[in-house]
Formats: C-alpha cells, structure tokens, sequence
C-alpha cells in the first residue's frame, strides 16, 4: 500500500458567517514533494482554501488528513500542525511586525522554543535562502513590496515546514521580482519542501508546477497533470479560464506532425527553441 | 516623522549600542532640569547639535525642522509667562522684569530639553531602545504595545497618504466643506481597514506559532564603555561649566 499523502482535503464544506458558501465538498491532495498550484479566478475562494490547510479556519463539513489521519482542533494538534504546514498570506504586511527583518523573521523560530543561537542561525538560513541576507537590519517598514515579501516568506520558511503553502505569492511582483521568487521557490522545492500556491495566472501555474488543481466555485473541478489538465478546454471554460498560450502554440506547432512521446515545450526557451527547429527544417 | 525614522535608522551612530546614545541624552536632559538654565541651556543646545550633526551626520535641516515644532509652542507660551494678571485693584496687565526674565529661562531650558531627545530620536530607532526598556523592567505587554504601534504608524501613514492623494484626485479637497466631509470618510475608512487589518495580522502570526507573546532576536550591539564615560564626564564638565558662568567665576 502506497503511504497515505502528506495533506488530503475531503468533501470540505464552510461557509461565512452570514451563510455565503465559499466551499463546496472540495477535494484536494496534496503529495510529498509536489509543486502543486490552485488555479481560480480571484474571489473564488482559494484564500478560504489555504486559510484551511493550516487550521485557521475550522471546516462545517468534511475532514483534513495529516499524514492519513484526521486533524483535531486543540491548541496542541494545532501547533504541530503550523509547525509542519506553513502559510505565507498575499499582503506581506499582515504578517511582518517587528521592527527589522532579521527580528521579524526570528519570531517564529523563537515560538518553536528554540535557543536564540539556533534561532540566529535559522533567520541567517533562511534569509540566505530567498537572497534578502543583506536587509537582516533593515527596518521592515522601509523595504520596498518585492523585499517585503520574501521576508514574509523567509518568516515562515525560518521554522522549516513540510509544507510551503502561498497564496498568490507573484501578486503584485514585477517580472524581475517574479523571476528571483520562483528562484529562490525551485531551490527549495530541490532540497524537499512541498510547495502549495494559489494563482490566477494560467502561465505561471502551466510553465511552474508540477500538479494543477483547477478551482472553481467553491470546488476542485480536476487535480493532475498540467498537460492534462490544461489542454481540457471544457474544463477550462467551465472554470473561466484561458488555456496557457505556450500550451496552446505548442499544440498548433505539433499539429499534423505529431511526435507522440516527445514533451510539451513548458517554458519560453524551450518553445523558441522548438520553433526554431521548425523553421530549420522547413527551410531545408 | 519619516524623515526622523529614516535618520535614525541611517545615521553615522547606527551601530552604535543605544545605551551610548541614551545616556547622554538622559544625562543631558537631567541637567537641563537642574542646572542654572540660561548659563547651561545654550551649552546644552550646542552640544547636542554638535554630536547630532557633526557626530551622527544628520543634517542640520532636519535637526531644525524637528526642533521646529516645540519651539513654535515655546514661542507662543511667552509672552503668557512674560506677562501677569493682577486682580488686586480691578484688573491689569503688567510686564515685569522679574516674569520676562522667568519666560526666558523657560523657554531655553525646554529648548534645550527638547534637543537632547531630538538627538535621541534622530541617532536611535525604536528598535534598538526597546530591549534597553525590557532590561530596565517594563512589562513585556507594554513593550509589545509599543512596537506593534510603531509598526502599525507607518502602515497608517501610509494608507492615509494614499487615500488621501486618492480624494485629492476627485477633488475631495477644493472646498472646506468637501474637505471637512472627505476628512470624515477616510478617517472611518481607516478605521475599519484598521481593524480588519488587526484580524489579518492575527492569522498571520498565528501561522508563525504566535502564543500570545512577542519575542524576536535581540540585536547584536557591543557597549563601548570608553564612549560612555567619556560622554558622562563631557556632561560632567558642561554643568560645571554652566554653573561657574551662572556665578560669574568663568
């Protein structure tokens, strides 16, 4: 028997106070080691998700399996549960409060009960990891929103979870900002971290994960393969959202001479590169 | 208040152990209170702007505008001090000797007051006085209180600033009655965003195992005790001085 997934969502229902339906019997798994990205429209209810897979909010129906087995609410499950699923909020500036980064970051470090030395050695890590090591003692509020962020994340990263779970972690980045993220993501997803993230982008979800759950209404409309699931236009359409433009070009490219079995191109350069080829051969 | 916060936290003295800087701005205030103002005030005054701008490399303009305000409130309570009701036969107003002379001493020694913690603020960031405060005993609730406020001024600032310029633009400010209505619409919007700003952080720090007690790193900042003796016996030497030219022995 296959060991149980690291964190599974099933049959989920809750609902604000005031009776709006933000979730509806949703169904999610979450594998060790996945880079995995809820894709939905904004206001669909993919923070009310997230807000889930740590426990902040309790479900009224269904069940949340940590390692196979069904999560409870008492203040110690919780803490075990925070420490080993992470989650960084959209707006950094919910989650920063402290006067410098290198002390905001060392607060989580330092509720896991360790010493001030580990915990030092922690926020040198993790601020190391996202490339920010050189803002330790900058003021929090004078960092611009890119900084801000991935001292967010470094926050959570600092008390090493299992997990990594972002909501809309590229939101508000520019594409310089977009790109060292995904750097400093990838590195960490390398060394073993599961990586959750929630996204409107159809492109960042098809060229950067390696799962895609298509969130709508409340539910997961499908879970799988972003091939798969990318390329199913009705399932797309239902959810409102556009197929991956690099997916489709792919598509157009292959079309009529199909080489089964070969890859889709799933970044830029790997596109230009198949069109190139392309036209070397129909030029010669 | 940026422009202090970004002082303090830019400064030439930075990295210097803030009990280097509180000492003397705490000695220099003590002394301010006590000593012959008029003498001991200027010298004060000097001093003060000399290790702000000289020492600290804060320019002279900032010190100015920041000493500005009080000053302002100084100079608009003199000629209160300066002058006496009489209610003795009816009612009059004199101007004495003996009260300008008092309005004057007042008005130099709260100058000079008011310049020691200028230099304070302006070589100091809050972060760096906070665990000189949790090392004198205050309670760590109130010290949370005071760096979640700190954090939380500059967020508001913001946002107020931006709604602001944002009513500025649909032209929420031509006249005093729009203005008057705008003003009361973005201090409500502020206050709600403010609270829902409050539940947001909640979460957010309750991912990071928030327990009800805000503890980070503190800094790493060595104590030059050479820096700080030689601050008390400058102190030392500028009540003396103060004092012998009050006496007219200097």
């Amino acid at each position: 028997m296959s060991p149980p997934p690291l964190l599974a969502v099933r049959r989920l229902e809750y609902a604000y106070p005031g009776g709006i339906v933000a979730l509806h019997g949703l169904d999610l798994t979450i594998e060790r080691g996945r880079k995995l990205a809820i894709l939905g429209p904004n206001g669909s209810g993919k923070t009310t998700l997230l807000l889930h897979l740590n426990g902040t909010l309790r479900p009224g129906g269904g069940e949340i399996l940590l390692d196979g087995r069904a999560v409870a609410y008492d203040r110690r499950v919780l803490d075990q549960w925070r420490r080993r699923v992470g989650l960084v909020l959209q707006d950094p500036e919910d989650q920063l409060f402290a006067a410098t980064v290198g002390q905001d970051v060392s607060f989580g470090p330092l509720n896991l009960g360790l010493s001030e030395a580990e915990a030092r050695q922690r926020v040198g890590e993790a601020l190391t990891a996202l490339d920010i090591a050189s803002l330790a003692d900058r003021a929090t509020h004078n960092l611009s929103f890119g900084q801000k962020k991935r001292a967010a994340i470094a926050g959570i990263l600092a008390m090493r979870p299992e997990i990594l779970v972002l909501d809309e972690p590229t939101a508000g980045l520019d594409p310089q900002g977009v790109n060292q993220l995904l750097e400093a993501l990838q590195q960490l997803h390398e060394a073993g971290t599961t990586l959750v993230f929630s996204t409107h982008d159809v492109e960042l979800a098809y060229g950067w994960a390696d799962q895609v759950a298509v969130f709508h209404d409340g539910t997961v409309l499908a879970q799988g393969d972003p091939d798969a699931v990318l390329g199913d236009r009705t399932l797309l359409r239902q959810a409102h959202l556009q197929p991956p433009l690099l997916l489709e070009l792919a598509q157009l490219l292959e079309a009529g001479q199909g080489e089964p079995g070969r890859p889709q191109p799933r970044s830029r350069e790997a596109l230009l590169a198949r069109l190139r080829e392309r036209l070397r051969d129909r030029s010669a | 208040m940026r422009a202090i916060d970004h002082h303090a936290w830019t400064n030439r003295w930075r990295d210097r152990h803030p009990a280097e800087k509180l000492a003397p701005a705490g000695g220099l205030l003590l002394l301010s209170l006590v000593a012959p103002p008029l003498t001991t005030g200027p010298l004060i005054l000097a001093s003060t702007t000399l290790v702000t701008v000289r020492g600290a490399g804060v320019p002279l303009r900032t010190l100015l505008q920041v000493l500005a305000t009080p000053a302002a409130f100084l100079l608009a309570g003199v000629p209160f001090l300066a002058v006496s009701v009489d209610f003795a036969n009816g009612f009059s107003l004199q101007l004495s000797s003996a009260g300008l002379h008092m309005a004057l001493e007042t008005t130099v020694r709260a100058l000079a007051a008011v310049s020691c913690l200028a230099f304070l603020t302006l070589t100091t960031p809050l972060a760096d006085l906070v665990p000189l405060l949790r090392r004198v005993g205050v309670p760590a609730g109130i010290i949370e209180l005071i760096l979640l406020v700190y954090r939380l001024i500059f967020l508001f600032a913001e946002r107020a600033l931006t709604g602001r310029q944002a009513q500025a633009a649909r032209l929420g400010y031509t006249r005093l009655d729009r203005a008057i209505y705008s003003m009361g619409l973005l201090a409500g919007n502020l206050f709600q965003r403010a609270l829902a700003q409050a539940r947001r952080m909640e979460v957010g720090l309750a991912a990071r195992g928030y327990t009800g007690e805000l503890r980070v790193l503190r800094l790493e900042q060595t104590l030059s005790w050479w820096r700080l003796t030689a601050s008390m016996v400058s102190i030392g030497l500028i009540g003396l001085a103060g004092n012998l030219l009050a006496c007219g022995w200097l």
